[in-house]
């Protein structure tokens, strides 16, 4: 038991060196120097880079506008996940389909946007099968899919990125959990089919995958090298904003870059505490 | 444990404000050239370098690397990074008080050198001890300034390029060539031309600036607040006016060249742009671009400028590295590299300066296919205007059309 | 029907993109509106692979580095993510580990970098291997978080009661448990040190040669033919992985 003890010590240590003080670290340089106190270009304490980022709108439509990028691609991605999931469940448990649904997971983000770029762009793919298939006379005609205002091409690309981690999870839950044996109680109990999906079958996978969608929230909204290549200068993700104040043209722009990662950092931090809170007294009920 | 943490942290910030900067023993600067020699050779030298083209990528690995290799034993170690990455890295090198940088040579140039200046993070001056440095052509604005910038012997000049803009020949029967023949052009084929929003597309901008402005002399010297004013806001007219008839209606730019470049290849674009005259040709022969691209200066012309080599102050070995950058500019490197079928890059070196036979060599060099000759666009050629306007650009260009 | 028609779907879906970039990895060439570009050839092959004999190194560096992160994480957060779950800060403890997840790595590197520089392990593999650490940790953490449910505890309990000692409960019934946890753990931490490309290359300062390190500048550039060479050669070695460890992935447990 001793041992244990030992172990016990050693892995929390190893938990703070790893997470905490690396976190606490970086984000501690970006927070003392967003208020000009580290810095080479910073003459000392000022206030100016955090209003400068605060009352600039453009922060919070990238704010907005990553918040919609995320919430549209998990919605879509999760509604895919569960149709395949469980109408494939047998051929994704075994045999060939489930080993060629980790293939995409093999798909780095920029290979993955890269891919979407050669498919959906005015001159991509689609757009050259069209116009031999006669839908389409000229590339003009064809939508704007790629760098366009609603980030078609970025939730297309992050969608082709999640959606197998979801299907693979729902498939493993769906075993896991003994789901098949749920179905039958609930349709021995007399509930339609459908009955069944909506209120016994894909509750309790929504449930049981909420830390993983809250993961993969953040990672969408998070995500750099997609909105870079298929997104508009305007509005831009988190990312591609905070990238654009660092390594721009203007070594003044630091700073905010910083104050931008602090706040946002903080942001996220925030509202996963709340969720977190509300999440486990939903637990205890 | 979070109050252990936050010590921590301030012990570090403490710590790294409290580090002293070592000082080189030797000035380098004061050594004669055997000095150097003796004490460069058998070094290692890490040269941080944008690695985007094989043409460069090859040149660099296999003809500099094993010509270093062979007369100084000095080993080439070629790491990959543009500007943004070298002065992020030679600041926190800074502002962590290193002695020691991890970078020996760096490939700069303009905005880069600017921020490197500004920051105190060059070795120099340097460049007068190099022997070869009799040869470069400092008289040459183009070479000699960078970006309005006298070099003061802060950077070593490497090459030498010329904007050019890149059309398809087959759908492009005469390509525009003044302001107003763009906005016609664009208005008759709306949707076919663009620029991107990085280095490129705003060197392309700084063209159109010095047009509006009536000619190179009005912009030339430090940056001048009234100027830019003056002369942007009828810029921003221009491009605003241009607009809905670019690419995507003007909503967005392409983030950088090699996209623009991308939409070039599939047909989308009719026109792209590079930052080096050689360029059409390389993407050419990739079999990227096909043989009906075409490269051509409009007559407004466009920015002539040099690329350069830096040494970081804090690297340990300064000597070596400028054994590395005198190979760099030596007439057989230069004229290695000015091969189209090797890289095409401009010579840096002053012509009078060289030896009959070496001139010779020079302009027998083979001449490429789809790009004009470098004397024919050379008329057209605009020098760089000081970095403060680039900033300026950028932020406005962001401001006035991006998020209009 | 429905089933049918949508198992084929899907199972085309899969392999597409991989197919697609194939075919632009072996093509030059590509005007609109051709749909496939018009010559096919190996010379991009032949060319990116014998202009690069470093490439064989990088992907040594690449096998090496990933498969040393995948198994210190793999063990490290195996082991530590237990008392992480006993803890009765859980929720919070978990919490904190999605916030390296909340920056993009690139704006992480740059944070970083400073004190990376600071104590000499900007450029050295070790300052690699320490900054994918610090990103695939948490990760490890949040994949066996759930593996510790009561019920494992239980067991664990019960293994003790009948007078086994740690290391044997570890082996003999905490192992066999967490198997295809394990290996999911393994593949996951694998794929993401291996695609990882702006923080190893901040950190690295492009130093430590990994075969991502150099396939990105392919992609990165211009030419959509070697950017799709560039992306099979990311996508060939993982996809291998896959294929060799199908038994052990095989019903792999969930990464909630």
């Amino acid at each position: 038991m001793n041992t244990g003890k030992y172990i016990a010590i050693i892995s929390k240590s190893i938990f703070v060196v790893f997470t905490l003080i690396p976190v606490a670290l970086g984000f501690g340089y970006a927070f003392l120097y967003s208020f000009g106190i580290l810095g080479i270009l910073n003459d000392g304490f000022t206030l100016a880079h955090w209003k400068k980022v605060l009352f600039t709108p453009t922060l919070w439509e990238s704010l907005g506008f990553s918040f919609y990028i995320a919430l549209i691609s998990l919605t879509i991605a999760i509604v895919f996940a569960l149709i395949i999931a469980i109408y494939l469940k047998q051929k994704l448990q075994k045999g060939f389909l489930s080993i060629a649904i980790y293939l995409p997971l093999v798909f780095p983000a920029l290979v993955m946007a890269f891919f979407s770029f050669l498919l959906l762009s005015k001159s991509g793919w689609l757009s050259r099968v069209s116009i031999r298939l006669g839908f389409i006379n000229e590339l003009e005609q064809f939508p704007n899919w790629i760098n366009d205002n609603y980030g078609i091409g970025i939730i297309f690309t992050s969608i082709l990125l999640i959606t197998p981690f979801f299907i693979i999870l729902y498939t493993n839950l769906y075993h896991h959990e003994k789901l098949d044996n749920y179905k039958e109680l609930s349709q021995s109990l007399g509930a339609s089919p459908i009955n069944t999906l909506r209120k016994v079958l894909i509750p309790i996978l929504l449930r049981k995958s909420i830390f993983t969608i809250v993961l993969f929230f953040i990672f969408v909204m998070s995500s750099y090298e997609v909105p870079l290549l298929l997104g508009k200068q305007h509005p831009q993700m988190i990312s591609v904003f905070t990238v654009d104040k660092l390594q721009r043209f203007n070594l003044l722009d630091i700073p905010q870059a910083y104050a931008i990662s602090c706040l946002y950092g903080l942001l996220v931090l925030g509202t996963m505490a709340l969720f977190l809170v509300k999440h486990s007294k939903i637990k205890l009920k | 444990m979070l109050k252990k943490t936050i010590t921590f942290l301030f012990f570090l910030v403490v710590l790294s404000s409290c580090k002293k900067e070592v000082k080189n023993t030797i000035d380098v600067t004061h050594l004669n050239w055997e000095e150097v020699i003796v004490n460069g050779s058998n070094k290692t030298v890490t040269l941080m370098m944008w690695q985007g083209d094989q043409f460069i990528n090859n040149y660099v690995k296999n003809y500099i690397a094993p010509a270093v290799k062979e007369k100084y034993n000095i080993t080439l170690n070629v790491v990959n990074g543009q500007g943004n990455v070298i002065v992020q890295t030679l600041l926190a090198e800074i502002q962590a008080g290193k002695s020691n940088s991890n970078l020996d040579l760096l490939w700069i140039n303009g905005e880069t050198f600017y921020q490197l200046r500004q920051i105190n993070a060059l070795f120099g001056p340097f460049t007068a001890q190099l022997p070869n440095s009799l040869y470069v052509d400092y008289e040459n604005p183009f070479i000699g300034k960078d970006f309005q910038k006298p070099t003061e012997g802060y950077e070593m000049p490497w090459g030498n390029v010329q904007m050019t803009l890149i059309y398809d020949s087959k759908k492009v029967e005469k390509p525009p060539k003044t302001r107003e023949e763009f906005l016609t052009f664009v208005k008759e084929h709306p949707g076919k031309f663009t620029f991107d929003n990085h280095f490129t597309g705003l060197t392309f901008l700084k063209a159109l600036l010095i047009d509006i402005a009536g000619g190179q002399e009005v912009l030339s010297g430090a940056f001048n607040e009234a100027k830019y004013n003056q002369y942007s806001k009828e810029l921003w007219d221009y491009v605003k006016e241009l607009k809905p008839y670019l690419w995507k209606k003007g909503e967005t730019f392409p983030e950088a060249v090699a996209t623009m470049h991308q939409l070039f290849a599939n047909g989308e674009l009719w026109f792209t742009m590079s930052n080096n005259d050689a360029e059409v040709d390389n993407k050419i022969s990739e079999g990227l671009f096909s043989e009906d691209a075409r490269a051509y200066v409009p007559n407004f012309g466009t920015i002539q400028n040099s690329h350069y080599m830096g040494i970081p102050k804090l690297s340990s070995k300064k000597e070596a590295a400028m054994l590395v950058a005198n190979f760099m500019i030596s007439p057989e490197a230069q004229l290695k590299k000015m091969d189209p079928m090797v890289w095409g890059d401009g010579t840096v070196l002053s012509m009078k300066k060289l030896n009959a036979g070496l001139r010779a060599k020079f302009k027998n060099l083979p001449s490429r296919k789809y790009a004009p000759k470098r004397t024919i666009i050379q008329q057209y050629a605009l020098q760089e205007i000081a970095p403060e306007y680039m900033i300026r650009l950028a932020e406005d260009f962001r401001q006035n059309i991006i998020l209009n | 029907m429905i089933k049918k028609g949508l198992t084929y779907l899907f199972t085309i879906g899969l392999f597409f993109p991989l197919f697609f970039l194939f075919i632009f990895s072996i093509g030059r060439n590509w005007q609109f509106p051709a749909i496939f570009p018009k010559k096919n050839t190996l010379d991009n092959w032949s060319i990116i692979l014998k202009g690069n004999s470093e490439l064989n190194t990088s992907l040594t560096i690449s096998l090496l580095l990933s498969s040393l992160v995948a198994i210190t994480i793999t063990l490290l957060s195996f082991i530590t993510s237990k008392y992480i779950a006993q803890s009765k800060h859980r929720s919070f403890l978990i919490l904190l580990c999605y916030l390296p997840y909340v920056l993009a790595p690139v704006i992480l590197g740059v944070l970083l970098q400073f004190y990376f520089i600071y104590t000499d392990l900007a450029g050295t593999f070790a300052g690699v291997f320490l900054a994918q650490l610090i990103i695939t940790y948490p990760f490890g953490i949040i994949i066996f978080n759930n593996f510790w449910t009561p019920l494992v505890f239980e067991l664990e309990k019960l293994t003790f009661t009948l007078g086994a000692n740690t290391n044997q409960t570890f082996k003999e019934v905490l192992f066999p448990l967490s198997r295809k946890v394990l290996a999911l753990c393994f593949f996951q931490v694998f794929l993401i040190s291996w695609f990882e490309y702006g923080l190893s290359n901040l950190i690295g300062i492009g130093n430590v040669k990994t075969l991502t390190l150099r396939v990105f500048q392919y992609i990165n550039e211009a030419n959509i033919f070697y950017a799709a060479l560039a992306s099979c050669l990311l996508i060939i070695p993982p996809g291998i992985l896959i294929w060799i460890n199908k038994r052990f992935l095989f019903k792999a447990e969930t990464i909630v």
